[in-house]
């Protein structure tokens, strides 16, 4: 057999990897920054674009597909040459890819900070870059199958079956949750409103989870771990079935982020029941890593590339477990707005993406320079800090989290309230958010460490930008079709194997979709519920644009506690006009679904201005310029004619009159601001956000009758 | 060290069983949530995540805690606990019925990826129990939430919630020991002073001043009120607010005692006469 020699790039897999640990590093930052600002609101520096509400997105976004991103594709682009036995398909692609999706993260930053988002979780850049993110993945993807046609190896390994998994999903999710109608060149309006919104939003933001950081993951995992503890897969049948499974039945469990919430029962018990049965499927890639390394133990305790991983494994079943658990619809009663929520996430996110990132970089890093690593100690050091840090940040989220919730829901013996006041149960858990902070900033630590490490071995060694190699061409043999065998038949056909993979994430989609979207009894219609006017609307984009939804929910659960405290609980019908919905995920404030009328329009300006003037010891950010800025009508008749191309019915024309409405609206407020000494002209960005607080909520509203 | 870990393990699973166990019965007891106080499920879970935290952070400690055993020393440590080891071992056969790593190479796949192998160990039984376990679980709950419709929905929840809530408002009002506008007295303990002076002081002087002067809202020491005087009226207005001249409803802030509390407060400050107050707003009352 004739070999043939060809080369590997290794300059791409260097590249990401730099790359991962540049993102890293700033997401984490920002991370720190944002958490510090809950506990020392001055930190927000009365600046719009270094307020919680702009730069939490930018954290998720950077550490998400920044940091992960970058990590996904330098362990993938490292791999997947190896087990294909073929360089990559194009090196002119894969330099595309990388400096296109450098150069959407920019892009995200500038725009974030700026305060241009679609305010959709993990989906929040706009349309431009949305178009960006889906030409750069085509890249990637032809660039990826072309490597697997050329292969030479007859037989995809599991790590490349996750990979198609992944690169077929996240092209349908983006897809799918960014279909909106640009207004103008970096703001647009989303196509589904409401109920409907909600279910695809976390239809993509669950399944953003499963597909960007859990099974690009496990696709690491089974090249990265058994390379590194040189023993061989425990199970290939454990493989084929929980590979499966997984991705059959993640796509289903979208909704368990919507229980209690104005989405149909029949789907809330779907994202129930296909969240319990996710544990069983998730734990078999936690199984296959840990007992692949039976009878490697003993190089655990030596190794800190396995450590990280052995822990970052372990972390995922933990997490995985914990999640159908909170799935649960009394669990979730608990811990739904919560930190407890942000204490999962960050177990999943601190221990599992990052640890298993920082056990590829410590391995690869050397193996790229041809040396070895700068300093193993350092490396152990950095394991302890972020091990520790971990502790930190996640026990004093979940208590934060707990404790809170409790407090939220407790009544005293005379069946009122005990914390009727939010804030008092905020100001309870600061001593959290401190301990929270000092995590994130050990964890940032020893970041910072191992980037130190790897640059000195980096420095030590010799870099080869392409690895000579060689390797027989593919050999086809016949794969007997038969029991036992038979995915291995699947294995030597990369095609059909990506469109079984997308039947399977299809299934559990349009179940969901199809009856949300055409059975009207779903989202029962309300006579009262009537369209936003001009001057709301553009209140409501001043909303998004701050980024609001980040600490404020506007969905009342169904609960005594939630509806002696906010008021009537929501219905889908009043929801029929949001596009985007703004439900939220966590309440670090109240909910503001019905705050209209609530206070007074003063009360409001005061406490936009200076929110502890009304609140004392409110953690919320001033927002002082909102009172100064001039609210810009020009965009007001496209959006009215975007909305009403949406379905939102403003009669026909009235986007040539929607502006005189607006200042008269407008008027109306500075008037009445005027009158109770406020001195402010009707034209700021204030009086518009005004008009929405004022609105939120009332079109079905229970007026309180006053005494007298 | 073998001792220790064999019994902190046992300790450990038989923990995380016991609290376990109500986490999964009372998944079905939801139509409880939140109709009087929370179960007790919900704290045993919540013990049980922190348990199951500690508990890997020691794993962990063990394993990259321990020191390197020899061959010879391994052997003797495994002789000496030889019988407790047994079972476990055999728990470990029935549920997971891994291939020996001695024989392992019957059951290594004859392919081969960039130096990965993989071995075709069974799917370990415990792995498959678990999953038909959830799938049952799944199916029962579907039918019992959408086909029977045996457990309330999300809103029948709310109002058996409610009902029971309102029973006992009305139980409480019977007996006096809910205050409304009607059954509320002043109260002159100094506790309670100093109580309605702090609640006074966080929530109302933003608008009436420290002093009760008055601001945006009116002065509070003078015989003229707006919206009545007297501790039934105080109580009322600050119960229910006047939203249309900027005075919030406080009972989603304030329970019925604490309003008490702030009303006999203000009453307290009758004729202190604050310096440059604002103007006489309302009707005079004369007195109290």
């Amino acid at each position: 057999m004739e070999l043939e020699r060809f080369s590997y790039d290794n300059k791409i897999v260097r590249n990401f990897g730099f790359a991962t640990m540049l993102w890293g590093i700033v997401g984490m930052l920002v991370g720190l920054i944002i958490a510090s600002q809950l506990f020392y609101p001055a930190l927000n520096l009365n600046l719009q674009y270094t307020t919680f509400g702009r730069l939490r997105p930018l954290h998720t976004n950077a550490v998400i597909f920044a940091f992960v991103g970058n990590a996904i594709f330098m362990g993938l682009y490292y791999s997947l040459q190896r087990l294909c036995k073929a360089r990559m398909f194009s090196d002119k692609l894969s330099k595309i890819h990388f400096w296109g999706w450098q150069l959407i993260i920019v892009a995200a930053a500038i725009t974030l900070v700026m305060g241009f988002t679609t305010s959709k979780e993990y989906a929040e850049l706009e349309w431009p870059i949305d178009l960006g993110i889906t030409l750069v993945w085509v890249i990637f993807g032809i660039n990826m199958f072309g490597t697997i046609l050329k292969r030479r190896e007859q037989h995809l390994y599991v790590a490349i079956w996750f990979f198609i998994a992944t690169w077929v999903t996240v092209a349908v999710l983006h897809i799918v949750n960014s279909i909106e109608v640009p207004v103008s060149f970096l703001k647009s309006y989303p196509i589904y409103a409401g109920v409907q919104d909600a279910l695809v939003q976390w239809w993509y933001g669950h399944n953003a989870v499963a597909f960007f950081l859990t099974t690009p993951y496990l696709g690491l995992m089974y090249y990265f771990l058994p390379k590194a503890a040189n023993r061989p897969i425990y199970s290939y049948k454990l493989s084929i079935l929980h590979f499966w499974a997984l991705i059959f039945i993640y796509i289903w469990a979208g909704p368990h982020h919507l229980l209690y919430t104005a989405l149909p029962d029949w789907a809330q018990t779907l994202g129930v029941i296909f969240s319990v049965m996710l544990i069983a499927p998730s734990w078999g890639g936690m199984l296959n890593g840990l007992l692949t390394l039976r009878g490697a133990w003993d190089k655990v305790r030596e190794e800190p590339v396995l450590k990280f991983m052995v822990v970052a494994v372990t972390a995922y079943g933990m997490s995985t477990f914990e999640g159908p658990m909170m799935a649960l619809k009394n669990v979730n009663a608990i811990a739904h707005y919560t930190d407890w929520i942000i204490a999962h996430v960050h177990i999943g996110g601190l221990a599992w993406n990052g640890f298993l990132t920082f056990g590829v970089l410590y391995w690869l890093i050397p193996k790229l320079y041809k040396t070895e690593l700068f300093s193993k100690k350092l490396a152990n050091v950095h394991f302890w800090i972020g091990t520790l840090g971990i502790v930190f940040y996640a026990s004093a989220m979940y208590w934060s989290g707990i404790a809170q919730s409790l407090m939220w829901k407790e009544f005293t013996d005379l069946g009122v309230l005990q914390y009727p006041n939010f804030l008092e149960t905020t100001l309870q858990i600061i001593p959290m958010y401190i301990i929270r902070a000092f995590g994130g900033l050990l964890y940032l630590s020893g970041s910072i460490i191992m980037v130190y490490n790897l640059v000195k071995t980096a420095k030590a060694g010799k870099f080869v930008s392409s690895e000579e190699t060689e390797a027989s061409a593919m050999i086809r043999t016949k794969d007997r079709f038969k029991k036992g065998i038979r995915h291995r038949f699947l294995e030597s056909k990369p095609i059909l194997f990506l469109t079984l993979a997308t039947a399977a994430i299809l299934v559990g989609t349009l179940v969901e979709f199809i009856p949300t979207f055409l059975v009207k009894s779903n989202i029962p219609t309300i006579a009262n519920v009537k369209p936003y006017s001009p001057l709301e609307l553009q209140g409501r984009d001043i909303y998004i644009r701050e980024g609001c939804v980040g600490c404020h929910s506007q969905m009342i659960r169904p609960f005594r506690s939630e509806t002696e405290r906010y008021g009537e609980y929501s219905k889908a019908g009043e929801f029929v006009y949001d596009h985007p919905f703004l439900w939220g995920s966590k309440r670090t404030g109240p909910d503001l679904q019905r705050i209209g009328d609530k206070y007074p329009n003063i009360w409001h300006y005061m406490h936009m201005e200076d929110p502890t003037s009304m609140s004392p010891g409110s953690i919320m950010p001033h927002y002082p310029l909102l009172l100064s800025q001039k609210l810009d009508i020009s965009t007001t008749p496209k959006k009215i004619e975007v909305m009403r191309s949406l379905g939102v019915p403003y009669p026909d024309g009235y986007e040539n009159i929607a502006n005189k409405d607006l200042k008269k609206q407008a008027d109306e407020i500075a008037k009445n601001l005027n009158e109770n000494g406020i001195a402010t002209s009707s034209e700021k960005e204030i009086i518009a956000l005004i008009a929405y607080l004022q609105r939120m909520g009332t079109d079905i509203k229970v007026k309180n009758v006053i005494g007298k | 060290m073998k001792l220790i870990k064999y019994f902190s393990k046992k300790l450990l699973f038989g923990l995380i069983f016991f609290i376990l166990s109500p986490v999964f019965i009372s998944v079905f007891a939801q139509g409880v949530t939140e109709s009087g106080e929370i179960g007790e499920g919900y704290y045993n879970f919540i013990i049980f995540l922190f348990v199951l935290l500690v508990a890997v952070v020691f794993a962990l400690l063990f394993v990259f805690g321990m020191k390197e055993v020899s061959v010879e020393e391994e052997d003797f440590l495994l002789k000496t606990v030889k019988a407790p080891n047994k079972y476990l071992q055999k728990l470990n056969q029935i549920l997971t019925r891994p291939t020996p790593i001695e024989k392992e190479s019957d059951i290594l796949l004859d392919h081969e990826y960039d130096g990965i192998r993989e071995l075709n160990n069974r799917i370990p039984p415990w792995f498959n129990y678990l999953f038909i376990a959830t799938i049952i679980f799944s199916i029962i709950y579907f039918f019992d939430y959408e086909i029977f419709e045996s457990s309330p929905s999300q809103i029948q929840e709310y109002n058996i919630e409610i009902q029971t809530a309102t029973l006992q408002k009305e139980e409480l009002l019977k007996t006096g020991s809910l205050l409304d506008e009607n059954s509320v007295t002043v109260l002159n303990d100094l506790a309670s002073l100093n109580n309605g002076k702090e609640i006074f002081t966080i929530n109302c002087v933003a608008c009436h001043r420290p002093d009760a002067g008055g601001l945006v809202g009116p002065n509070l020491t003078d015989d003229y009120w707006i919206h009545g005087n007297g501790i039934k009226n105080i109580f009322r207005t600050i119960t229910n607010g006047v939203p249309e001249k900027g005075m919030i409803s406080w009972k989603s802030q304030l329970n019925p005692k604490q309003i008490q509390e702030v009303s006999s407060y203000i009453i307290s400050l009758y004729g202190t006469n604050p310096v440059n107050p604002k103007p006489p707003q309302g009707e005079k009352y004369s007195g109290e």
